[in-house]
């Protein structure tokens, strides 16, 4: 028993996980085998997956005891088999199928081919075959030297320094597998039927094959597509024309890749990919070498280029091969720069950041953030930026480019080695992962069992915990050292301190500002610099952080502005404590400040005059709308301590005003906020104001009257924007006692106090009183009574519709109500006859024709344009009108609360209502967003292609995207307009 | 790409080019055209030439008011009706935006996108018109009308005639301008004249044919008398089409041809028919866009003027022709409605669109239409379900505006603007006493 019990815990330090079932195992193997199996068990330690190496050479025994006794003859056979067989169900499964190729690799000696070895040996493979022998024998020999490279590799014990050269081998054994299949198909076409031209003209067609990608640059994975593209020439015109040498050279071509990709016993091999050709999949299969290079003179557009760079002669005919290579050589990288030179940084950073699936995000080494991507993306930017000038980093391998960067002084020595072994890091990984199964995946599997044969093969670890922090860890790394790589010398330039023995010149650091979209970077190497110069703590935080907001201003629409307008709020707050705090937050702060001050002028100079509200961007709470019962407090407060001094107070008010409007502004621009909110926080600030200024005032101590302040239009409808006027009417009682005409006196009296006292150069307060009775006619004030009458005896039907979003927000309380009850009779009329809906739809019609400002766009007017906010608005209303006396539901102000109350009852089919619902959003949003952008309001949809991107931006378009917002508004309205036209003229 | 700006400063240089004209086309389908000194191409393919998108038609009211013609060089070619006196080239352009984002109002960029769309479906649009137009004595006209320069009919050989070297001349200058000729004979009315061009992918056609109707009017000229595209010039004579025959080449391989079916029309084949069928009414206003272009559509003869398609019909809308039956990379379908007038890169953008609808969604082919259509009544016709194509600019705009295939095939912008331009061009014929009414009513009533 306790022999047993040792047998357990020996077999669990061993890396068995089976451990109740092995002794049976054991057993079973029978009289001969077990002891020996019992002998060498120990060794099972090197299996990534004991269990199953275990189980495969059991298996070995029953079917094929010879090999068997060949693999385990010596230790160092034992140990490649076990460490094979250990990781890779697929190598398990092909020596399943090819007991004597196991022995065969495990008695090789544990070097890497060479290119030469594996040419030959793949050749000797087919050599003298045909059709499909030759086929299978291609493809057992190309997985036979798999595994032996995989032997080597798995074999290492610096497996990081080994992961290159495994790479390099990969794709010679690539390119000699062409090479081989090339041979084959050119003797299968020469005996296939169809083949209608000369043995001599065969063999005066000379074809080579080019690797791009991953295998030109000799960087291969385990199991990936490999990227070719194909050249051929007559060798002998005489013999054979160029027209027919290109035709047989085409044959060659695509049997050469379906020896390699197409269906046969032995199983496929991998893609050959041919579509970096020119012209990609629609271009000819093979060309002649006069003909790629007309092409790339002519046609070919530049991440062509770039694809070049990595081009090599693998296959076929070795002289054409290098002529290719000759010939090319002067375009690559010639394009790769120039008038596109921002929009293909762009193209390449949304090529990183155009993921994945979010699932997957987290566990995928190439794409993942942090993954193999990011490091070729900091590789190549670099390379993009700096090798327009200088030749001697234009290399075509990640880790060449890596090494000569910091030969050249563009990286820092220590930056780049510690870069080249996160990358090497990543790229065991997903070697690991792939030869598991020999399938083509880059995602760790998410079994935790997995994770630790994974982990043990990687010989970086033990567990998948092991795993786990290895990747979580050199995904850090990796994304630390992008801003230590790209951004840090930024600083050090403008300090010109050599920093890990480099120093860029200021050029250099231009060229890495514009490229990532600064517009003026020789401005902002000077904000950079005054931003992180000098000893005290707030220079060596800002030192500290300036890499990585650089990047967060990169990504907003205006980093020239966001970064001087960072350096403004700095110079104000100096050292203050708390801002430094926010800056050092963990909770993002700094990157939201960076991302709302990239992208709005109008929280630019509200923060600039309140800086102190800086110390919100790293707390969610701080930036949730604060209610309007606690603003009014707030405001009230305040009246009640400065009530001595009228304008002091005010002052106070609207400084309230100022800073809650700021937070709204922030938390609309980080996306906490939906227009929903946004339009009650601002009814909020509005209202808080209104009331305190109405107490300061005091009507009924200085004037005799109750005073009531009504809100009308989008602030009655809590839906306002940033744009968007303070439409209001005044009603006014005199108390008993007063004389109606002081007290009309008083009343125009308040009106006037309230307009002055509210007046704001910095943030207009605009109390709009146009919607009020007999509009700019009327009176701007008018009594209880002679609203009563009023309505009673002139009233229009369109006055009714105004009263729609009429409500109460400050004032005398008993005022209000007794308006409110006055109203409600007008505007919810118990019907209305065919005479006031023609009525209103001429008024529609006429406004439409008349109040378009002379030049403006109908297709274009945010407000009075087609399908935008008045044709909803006044659809709404008429359904209003019409049904909302028997519709409690329909008694809303607001316009997207009709909305819904008109599909809910029926009243409004559900796709008309969305129509018109998305047209009058996007128009809101609009006006809004152009605000935030550029502090100002607009009527129209800009015609400024930067303000509409600016604008596309805030609304979440990604980059270089005006045109297709501005056809996405068109749209969304011209939809909107069909469904207005339908349901209000009835047409 | 600098390669190919090198060859052209070269060029330049070694031919003393004196004039470099940037071409492009407008919304209306005019080539617009730019001239510019050798000195500033350089400077041109670098960072675009700057103009003012308000006056061309098409590109006003916007941002585009700041615009930037950036040449092709891969499209320069000399123009050969310049001779060796003051060499003159030409270079096509793409109108972009101050940052290079393409202009939505560029005609040639909405049969970009159209092209990329198909494209994702791994179709590539391949087109081939034959372009009839008339010859003049002049553009001037009397009260006998336009006078056609001979009376030649189909097929006729007229020796000496002012045709035969008109067409010679320009076929070679088309020729010198890279720009293959299939076929070309004389069409039924007197003066009338067909050129082919050859197969192309749709974007080459549509700049081929912008550069066609250029050298069509230099040469006639050149040769003292007067070529004119209008769609229908004389009221007694057939009007001038652009027949356009189309198919769709997956990868290598012809889609529209499958040996197994009837005609040995593939199914993608009857799908898209059935899609330019269902969408050609709310077309129209594009394929046919003057006032004039309803006059062909509705003057008889052998124009196709109800919605139906046939097998080597003549009166059918679309025509599948006769091919032979082992080629079947030529399999192709004919669209016969389009006219010469039209804009290309809008009204191949539309065919190719209302095709892919019908492939996507799968449109079920209507039974082919087997007699000539224009004998059978008009209850035949309706039992037969031929509707009728719009029958003036008017109604074809009523049906343009409903359409969202139209809508997101050209954009909103051009969309818009197509509107807007044509129903003002409708307004200002509807407002005029034609000679139709002077005559018919003056003295009667």
């Amino acid at each position: 028993m306790s022999s047993r019990e040792n047998t357990r815990s020996a077999l669990a330090r061993l890396g068995f996980s089976d451990l109740a079932a092995l002794p049976g195992r054991l057993a079973l193997l029978g009289d001969i085998w077990e002891p020996r199996f019992e002998g060498f068990l120990p060794e099972f330690a090197l299996a990534a997956d004991p269990d199953q190496a275990f189980q495969a050479l059991s298996d070995l025994a029953r079917a094929d005891p010879g090999a068997l006794e060949r693999v385990i003859r010596t230790e160092a056979s034992r140990a490649v088999a076990i460490r094979l067989l250990g990781l890779s169900t697929g190598f398990v499964d092909f020596f399943g199928r090819y007991p004597d190729l196991l022995a065969e690799v495990c008695e090789l000696p544990l070097v890497y081919p060479s290119a030469d070895a594996l040419y030959q040996g793949m050749r000797e493979a087919v050599d003298g075959l045909a059709g499909d022998e030759a086929i299978v024998a291609l493809r057992v020999r190309y997985r036979t030297y798999l595994a032996a490279i995989a032997a080597v590799d798995l074999s290492s014990d610096t497996p990081i320094q080994s992961q290159q050269f495994a790479s390099r081998c990969l794709a010679d054994l690539a390119g000699a597998t062409l090479d081989a299949s090339l041979t084959i198909a050119r003797a299968d076409l020469a005996v296939s039927s169809q083949f209608r031209a000369t043995l001599a003209q065969l063999d005066a067609t000379s074809l080579a094959i080019i690797g791009m990608g991953k295998t030109g640059a000799r960087e291969l994975n385990y199991v990936s597509d490999v990227d070719v593209i194909f050249v051929a020439e007559s060798a002998d015109p005489d013999v054979v024309a160029t027209d027919q040498a290109i035709a047989i050279a085409t044959r060659l071509a695509s049997m050469t890749m379906r020896n390699i990709d197409g269906i046969a016993i032995e199983p496929p091999l991998w893609e050959v990919d041919a579509n970096l050709r020119p012209e990609g999949r629609k271009g000819a299969l093979v060309r002649t070498l006069a003909s790629h290079v007309a092409y790339y003179e002519r046609w070919a557009k530049g991440w062509e280029f770039q694809a070049l760079l990595k081009a090599r002669a693998i296959a076929g005919d070795r002289q054409l091969g290098a002529s290719y290579i000759r010939a090319i050589e002067p375009f690559v990288w010639s394009a790769a720069a120039g008038q596109d030179f921002v929009a293909s940084v762009r193209k390449m950073r949304e090529r990183v950041t155009d993921r994945i699936p979010s699932d997957d995000a987290d566990s995928h080494v190439k794409l993942g953030a942090g993954g193999i991507r990011d490091v070729e993306f900091t590789v190549q930017l670099l390379q993009l930026v700096h090798g327009q000038h200088d030749d001697r980093i234009h290399q075509a391998s990640t880790l060449d480019a890596i090494r000569a960067l910091a030969d050249f002084g563009y990286v820092g020595r220590a930056d780049a080695a510690e870069f080249s072994e996160c990358y090497q890091i990543l790229r065991v990984i997903e070697h690991r992962v792939q030869l598991r199964h020999l399938r083509r995946t880059h995602l760790i599997p998410a079994d935790p069992d997995e994770r630790r044969i994974v982990a043990r093969a990687t010989r970086l670890g033990t567990s998948s915990e092991d795993l786990d922090d290895l990747w979580t860890s050199t995904r850090a790394r990796v994304r630390k050292l992008h801003e230590r790589i790209f951004y840090r010398p930024l600083l050090d330039a403008v300090a010109r301190l050599p920093r890990d023995g480099i120093v860029l010149s200021t050029e250099q650091a231009a060229a890495r500002l514009s490229a990532i979209g600064f517009r003026n970077p020789s401005g902002a190497l000077d904000h950079i610099a005054a931003l992180t110069s000098g000893v005290s703590r707030k220079a060596e935080i800002q030192r500290l952080l300036m890499p990585v907001m650089l990047q967060w201003f990169a990504a907003g629409t205006d980093p020239d502005y966001g970064l001087l307008a960072f350096r403004r709020i700095s110079e104000n707050l100096g050292d203050t404590h708390w801002f430094l705090r926010t800056l050092r937050d963990a909770s993002g702060a700094a990157e939201r400040l960076t991302k709302v001050l990239s992208s709005s002028r109008f929280v630019g100079d509200l923060l600039d005059r309140n800086p102190e509200s800086t110390a919100w961007f790293g707390d969610d709470a701080e930036l949730a709308p604060r209610p309007e019962a606690e603003l009014t407090a707030e405001t009230l407060a305040i009246v009640h301590r400065h009530g001595g001094s009228p304008r002091e107070a005010a002052k106070r008010v609207l400084a309230v005003r100022r800073r809650e409007t700021l937070r709204l502004a922030i938390a609309t621009i980080l996306g906490l906020l939906d227009d929903a909110a946004l339009g009650l926080g601002l009814a909020a600030v509005s209202t808080a104001v209104l009331r305190a200024m109405v107490v300061l005032i005091s009507p009924e101590e200085r004037f005799g009257i109750e005073f009531g302040v009504i809100a009308m239009g989008r602030y009655g409808g809590e839906e306002l924007g940033f744009s968007s006027d303070i439409d209001v009417i005044y009603v006014f009682r005199p108390l008993a006692g007063t004389d109606p005409e002081a007290g009309q006196r008083g009343a125009r009296a308040v009106s006037t106090e309230l307009t002055e006292l509210t007046s704001d150069f910095q943030l207009p307060f605009d109390i709009d009183l146009g919607l009020r009775p007999e509009g700019k006619n009327g009176a701007p004030v008018r009594t209880i009574d002679a609203y009563a009458a009023y309505y009673q005896r002139w009233s229009a039907i369109w006055e009714a519709q105004a009263l729609l979003r009429a409500k109460p927000v400050a004032g005398s309380a008993a005022l209000l109500s007794d308006f409110v009850a006055l109203i409600d009779s007008v505007r919810y009329p118990s019907s209305l006859d065919e005479q006031s809906t023609r009525e209103i739809r001429r008024i529609k019609a006429r406004v439409e024709s008349e109040r378009l400002p002379r030049g403006a766009d109908r297709r274009r007017h945010l407000k009075l344009g087609l399908g935008s906010l008045s044709d909803v608005e006044w659809l709404v209303q008429l359904r209003q009108l019409q049904h909302a006396s028997e519709t409690p539901t329909l008694q809303t102000t607001s316009t997207l609360g009709a909305l819904d109350a008109l599909v809910q009852n029926g009243l409004m089919p559900t796709e008309s209502a969305e129509t018109l619902r998305a047209a009058w959003r996007m128009s809101s949003r609009i006006r809004s967003a152009s605000t935030l952008y550029r502090g100002s309001s607009v009527d129209e949809l800009p015609t400024d292609f930067r303000t509409l991107e600016g604008i596309a931006r805030l609304l979440g378009y990604p980059p270089g995207n005006a045109v297709s917002f501005e056809n996405d508004y068109l749209r969304v309205t011209r939809r909107a307009r069909v469904v207005f036209e339908r349901e209000f003229y009835g047409q | 790409m600098d390669k190919q700006q090198d060859f052209v400063l070269r060029t330049i240089e070694e031919r003393g080019v004196k004039f470099v004209r940037l071409w492009f086309t407008d919304v209306l389908g005019s080539l617009k055209s730019v001239a510019v000194s050798p000195a500033e191409v350089e400077g041109a393919f670098s960072e675009g030439i700057g103009f003012d998108g308000s006056t061309i038609e098409g590109f006003t009211r916007s941002y585009e008011s700041d615009m930037l013609a950036v040449p092709d060089p891969t499209t320069f070619q000399l123009l050969p009706w310049r001779g060796d006196v003051d060499p003159t080239a030409r270079m096509f352009c793409d109108i972009a935006m101050p940052d290079g984002e393409p202009a939505a109002s560029d005609p040639r960029y909405v049969l970009k996108r159209t092209l990329a769309m198909a494209a994702d479906s791994g179709f590539s649009f391949y087109t081939h018109p034959e372009i009839e137009f008339y010859l003049l004595k002049s553009s001037k006209f009397g009260s006998e009308g336009p006078q056609p320069v001979d009376s030649a009919g189909y097929f006729d050989n007229v020796p000496g005639g002012t045709a035969n070297d008109f067409r010679r001349r320009s076929v070679t200058m088309l020729e010198q301008l890279g720009i293959s000729t299939e076929f070309s004979h004389h069409e039924v009315g007197p003066g009338q004249n067909e050129i082919d061009l050859r197969y192309a992918d749709a974007l080459s056609t549509a700049d081929n044919i912008m550069t066609f109707r250029t050298v069509v009017k230099e040469v006639a000229i050149e040769q003292g008398v007067y070529a004119t595209f209008m769609p229908k010039p004389f009221t007694q004579y057939p009007g001038s089409g652009m027949h356009t025959h189309m198919s769709l080449f997956e990868g290598e391989s012809n889609a529209f041809f499958d040996p197994a079916e009837p005609y040995q029309l593939s199914k993608t084949a009857r799908h898209f028919v059935a899609g330019l069928l269902r969408h050609a009414p709310e077309i129209t206003a594009v394929t046919n866009q003057f006032v004039n272009s309803y006059k062909r559509l509705w003057g008889g003869d052998e124009a196709p003027s109800f919605v139906c398609w046939g097998h080597n019909n003549r009166s059918a809308l679309v025509r599948v022709p006769l091919y032979k039956p082992d080629k079947g990379q030529s399999a192709r379908i004919e669209y016969r409605a389009i006219d010469s007038a039209a804009n290309p890169y809008l009204a191949y953008s539309l065919l190719l669109a209302a095709g892919l609808k019908g492939i996507q969604e799968e449109y079920a082919l209507p039974p082919e239409a087997e007699n000539n259509v224009w004998d059978l009544s008009y209850a035949e016709r309706r039992a037969l379900g031929y509707d009728p194509l719009p029958s003036s600019l008017d109604q074809a705009l009523s049906l343009l505006e409903k359409s969202e295939l139209v809508a997101e095939t050209l954009g909103e912008r051009v969309f818009n603007y197509v509107l807007a331009n044509k129903r003002q061009e409708w307004h200002d014929y509807r407002s005029r006493v034609t000679d139709f009414e002077l005559e018919r009513y003056l003295e009667s009533l």
